[in-house]
């Protein structure tokens, strides 16, 4: 016991709390039973030498008391606490300073939180971009879009940093700012919330994205350094995205995808929700489909995102830089995700000749291969090539491989 | 006489290598030894040979006989040195007259009744025999024909005395049998439905030799595509045709009366090992599915089947031309430059098509990661086949270029490859490409545009040059690659990363 009191007074009490939070099966429920017991350094005392109390039909299982004090048994707070200064990992705790506002007064606060980052450059104003992680193209494009355009009108984005929808709109936030730092624009910086702990935050794919969300704005979690995720901690960190947006946009989600789980904790907390229509025959447009059937509103482009805001034209938006609901992407500032080959699109500005009109006429709006094209639209090889490359630098098409279709 | 020397030869790999057999017949208890590093197949001939001379009527020298196989050094394997030690032991015990074997080479394997039997590899056999007049089994004489004609058959040992010396004729061959109908025949182009692109990828692939990777669900055509390919290769040129012929030869798979002329196509189960895809083997170092494919294609249908090693071991043929097989005992160097054409599903479930295929994003990155980076950097040409739609298979058959149209310009592209000093130009590097693919200002302007946004790196920039440099010679155009050439190339390339699913 001695040695305890000795760690008791070098390490502050958000110590114990990530070294419970590393603990399995602490959700944000039972993490504020736990913390009914007392101070979070007794708390741990307790949990370690298994002495909490449960009585019948309490929720927690004595045989989960005993559980978590052999898994305690190996896990030292000061450690943990040694490892996020290391890492340069900020902890904070509900009621402590830096506690994000919008989550104080939560239907279900995490008790504890691992950043990254500088809450401070994140803006007032926070918009949630969610989907699926298998998008499509189209899908991708508009959310990047999206968050681009709302990253530059001074709002910032918030995400989970998955692949395809969020990493597409982190991706947009990101190119947002670092071309606000050229012009001298007013965009501020993402905000995401990751279902890992933050050593290893996301998908590999996303490993650099993340960085840059970390060092531009802020990346949370309610893993703490070293604990390995689980999948029940995914859904979980939902209703932490949906506290803190003001609104929330769905770009595309299967109908019964981890978006409209996101979609019902932003409804419990009375947030916007906005949908992104997309063709009725999608298999990853049947949700968001379904929500604007259900009445959320339609969002064709970032001005009705910061209508919806009440931002219109003040608070410093400059509004020009917005694009006009139909043509998100043709705006001159804002290229595709990858980047198209030509560079200078202008609005509306390029009419196609015979041959790009008659490979447009056969490209639905699902991606079509090189080949089924050059088949049904009896374009030669060659032919098919030139109008391909140059509606591609025309910003009309994309190409991916051997894969060709519509920009939006 | 005690001593005899007879000439022969062995095979290692694709390769002849003269062997002397020298038959010493002394005094001494009766044993028959044959050394010379003979190997377990090599030194099985003891027992035909004995029984042979047995049976033909000749008698056994009831004395110690030693067969030396010279050079000692070279592994000795099968069966084609048997003819050779059963002359060897009559000219030693002077059944038969030394002086008839000058100027004379034998190969063949021994039946027990002593007929003799062809044996695998005649040609490279032969070829090694230099300026020897070959004896061979009568079902070895049209390959020993092809490189002398001079060449001469006995059907058995008892004839093969007879004539050698000189109490009857030498067997007259009568015309081989006509080469088999129908074998001849090549699947043809104008065979596959619609697939325009793919068409013409082919066509610019057999023209530059550029590595082609179809992807694309089950059903859409792309084995049917793979195997057309090499009916749009020009006819081998002597050199090339000799190569290739030795090759099946030395594998046992050559029956022709004439030298292969039509580049060869082979399509290997991903099941096959590794010694049967390179070469290789414990006993003769046989010519694997790479060096089979040598002068035509190496087709390899689902391509992510296939063990990863065994891919990456494709990675030196495919740069140098050659296989390097080497064994403790035995090494052997064979040619293997052939037009990889690989086919493989877009994904797991194989359905690919965006909003119908199944798999989770795990199981597409997996599937990705089944093909290395260097392998997949390999192919030039990656094409996306589709089925196609059922209307255009009913519409009837014959649209689009023959097989033998196309030939005819990928020989003319080939020849203009050629004065480059390449025999296609995949082959051409670095300084080449600059000297033989200049860039109009448009296409340089274009190139640079796309190097700068990232979409395209500077190898790909290079191979994309080298393919509009084969578009342009088919098309039999001068002057320096325009940017339609490129926007042409690009089509058929496809991008850096482009396996699998759109989107």
């Amino acid at each position: 016991m001695s040695s305890d009191n000795i760690e008791t007074d070098s390490i502050p009490h958000e110590a114990y709390l990530a070294a419970i939070a590393s603990l399995e099966h602490v959700g944000p429920a039972t993490f504020r039973w736990l913390l009914s017991h007392g101070s979070p350094s007794r708390v741990w005392q307790r949990l370690t030498s298994g002495r909490l109390t449960t009585g019948p039909g309490a929720r927690i299982t004595s045989a989960q008391i005993d559980r978590w004090a052999a898994q305690a048994a190996s896990v030292n707070p000061a450690k943990i606490w040694a490892r996020c200064v290391e890492l340069g990992i900020g902890v904070v705790s509900i009621g402590s300073a830096g506690y994000p506002e919008s989550l104080a007064d939560d239907l279900d606060p995490p008790v504890v939180l691992f950043q990254r980052g500088d809450p401070n450059r994140v803006a007032k104003y926070k918009v949630a971009i969610v989907g699926t992680r298998r998008a499509t193209g189209y899908g991708r494009e508009v959310a990047h879009d999206l968050a681009k355009d709302l990253t530059a009108a001074g709002i910032t984005i918030v995400s989970g940093l998955a692949l395809g929808i969020d990493g597409a709109c982190h991706a947009g936030a990101v190119n947002a700012i670092e071309e606000a730092g050229r012009t001298g624009g007013s965009a501020r910086g993402p905000l995401a919330v990751v279902g890992a702990n933050l050593e290893s935050p996301c998908p590999q794919a996303n490993r650099h994205l993340a960085s840059k969300v970390a060092e531009l704005g802020i990346v949370y979690s309610e893993v703490p350094p070293g604990t390995p995720s689980a999948p029940w901690r995914y859904p979980v960190r939902n209703r932490i995205l949906a506290a803190l947006c003001d609104v929330l946009v769905v770009v595309e989600s299967d109908a019964d995808g981890g978006s409209m789980h996101t979609v019902r904790e932003a409804l419990d907390r009375d947030r916007t929700v906005m949908a992104v229509p997309g063709p009725i025959t999608g298999r990853y447009s049947r949700g968001t489909n379904q929500l604007l059937r259900d009445g959320a509103a339609p969002c064709l482009g970032a001005d009705d995102v910061l209508m919806e805001l009440g931002l219109t034209g003040k608070e410093g938006v400059t509004y020009e830089q917005l694009s006009t609901a139909d043509s998100v992407d043709k705006s001159s500032g804002s290229s595709s995700v990858k980047g198209s080959g030509g560079g200078e699109n202008k609005p509306n500005a390029y009419v196609p000749n015979e041959a790009e009109a008659r490979l447009l006429e056969h490209l639905d709006w699902r991606p079509t291969t090189v080949e089924k094209l050059g088949a049904s639209s009896g374009l030669t090889p060659r032919e098919l090539a030139t109008a391909a490359m140059t509606l591609e630098s025309a910003g009309l098409i994309r190409r991916t491989g051997s894969w060709i279709e519509r920009r939006v | 006489m005690m001593l005899a020397v007879v000439r022969s030869s062995t095979l290692i790999g694709v390769d002849g290598f003269p062997v002397q057999v020298e038959v010493h017949v002394g005094n001494g208890l009766p044993t028959f030894s044959i050394v010379g590093l003979p190997d377990a197949s090599c030194r099985e001939s003891r027992d035909r040979v004995r029984a042979a001379i047995a049976t033909s009527g000749f008698k056994w020298p009831d004395t110690r006989i030693t067969v030396n196989l010279a050079p000692t050094h070279l592994r000795k394997s099968g069966s084609a040195l048997d003819l050779a030690i059963a002359v060897g032991i009559l000219a030693a015990s002077n059944q038969l007259a030394m002086g008839a074997l000058d100027g004379l080479a034998f190969i063949g394997e021994l039946g027990l009744d002593g007929s003799l039997r062809p044996v695998v590899g005649a040609l490279p056999l032969v070829h090694a025999m230099g300026h020897l007049r070959p004896v061979v089994p009568p079902g070895n004489l049209t390959e020993a024909r092809l490189v002398r004609s001079d060449a001469l058959i006995a059907g058995s040992l008892v004839d093969l005395v007879e004539s050698l010396e000189g109490r009857s004729q030498w067997v007259t061959p009568h015309d081989p049998d006509p080469s088999p109908p129908g074998l001849g025949e090549e699947p043809d182009l104008c065979e596959v439905q619609g697939q325009p692109v793919a068409k013409r990828a082919l066509e610019v692939a057999a023209a530059g030799g550029h590595h082609v990777l179809m992807t694309g669900p089950p059903g859409a055509g792309k084995t049917m595509l793979a195997e057309r390919l090499s009916s749009l290769l020009p006819d081998l040129d002597d050199e090339l045709a000799f190569d290739v012929s030795r090759i099946h030869s030395a594998a046992g798979h050559f029956h022709d009366r004439d030298l292969i002329r039509r580049p060869p196509f082979r399509a290997p189960h991903h099941s096959a090992s590794l010694v049967a895809l390179l070469g290789g083997g414990s006993a003769t170092l046989r010519p694997g599915e790479v060096s089979l494919a040598s002068g035509g294609v190496l087709f390899l249908d689902e391509l992510g089947e296939f063990p990863a090693g065994h891919l990456d071991a494709l990675r030196q043929p495919l740069e140098s031309g050659q296989i390097h097989i080497a064994r403790a005992s035995n090494a052997a160097v064979m040619p293997a430059r052939f037009l990889l054409v690989a086919a493989t599903n877009p994904c797991p479930c194989g359905l690919g098509r965006w909003g119908e295929c199944r798999c989770s994003t795990a199981a597409l990155a997996r599937y990705g990661r089944r093909l290395s980076g260097p392998l997949l950097d390999r192919f030039d040409v990656r094409l996306a086949v589709e089925r196609p739609e059922a209307m255009s298979v009913l519409k009837g058959r014959g649209e689009g270029p023959d097989s033998l149209s196309v030939r005819v310009r990928v020989a003319a592209a080939r020849e203009v490859a050629a004065t480059r000093g390449v025999r296609c130009n995949r082959e051409l590097r670095g300084k080449e490409i600059d000297k033989f693919a200049p860039l109009s200002p448009k296409a340089r302007d274009y190139l640079r545009g796309r190097l700068a946004t990232g979409v395209l790196t500077m190898r790909g920039a290079q191979r994309i040059r080298v393919m509009a440099l084969t578009i342009k010679d088919l098309d039999g155009a001068d002057g320096p690659i325009d940017d339609v050439d490129l926007y042409e190339a690009i089509l058929l390339r496809g991008d850096e990363s482009t396996i699998g699913v759109a989107s």
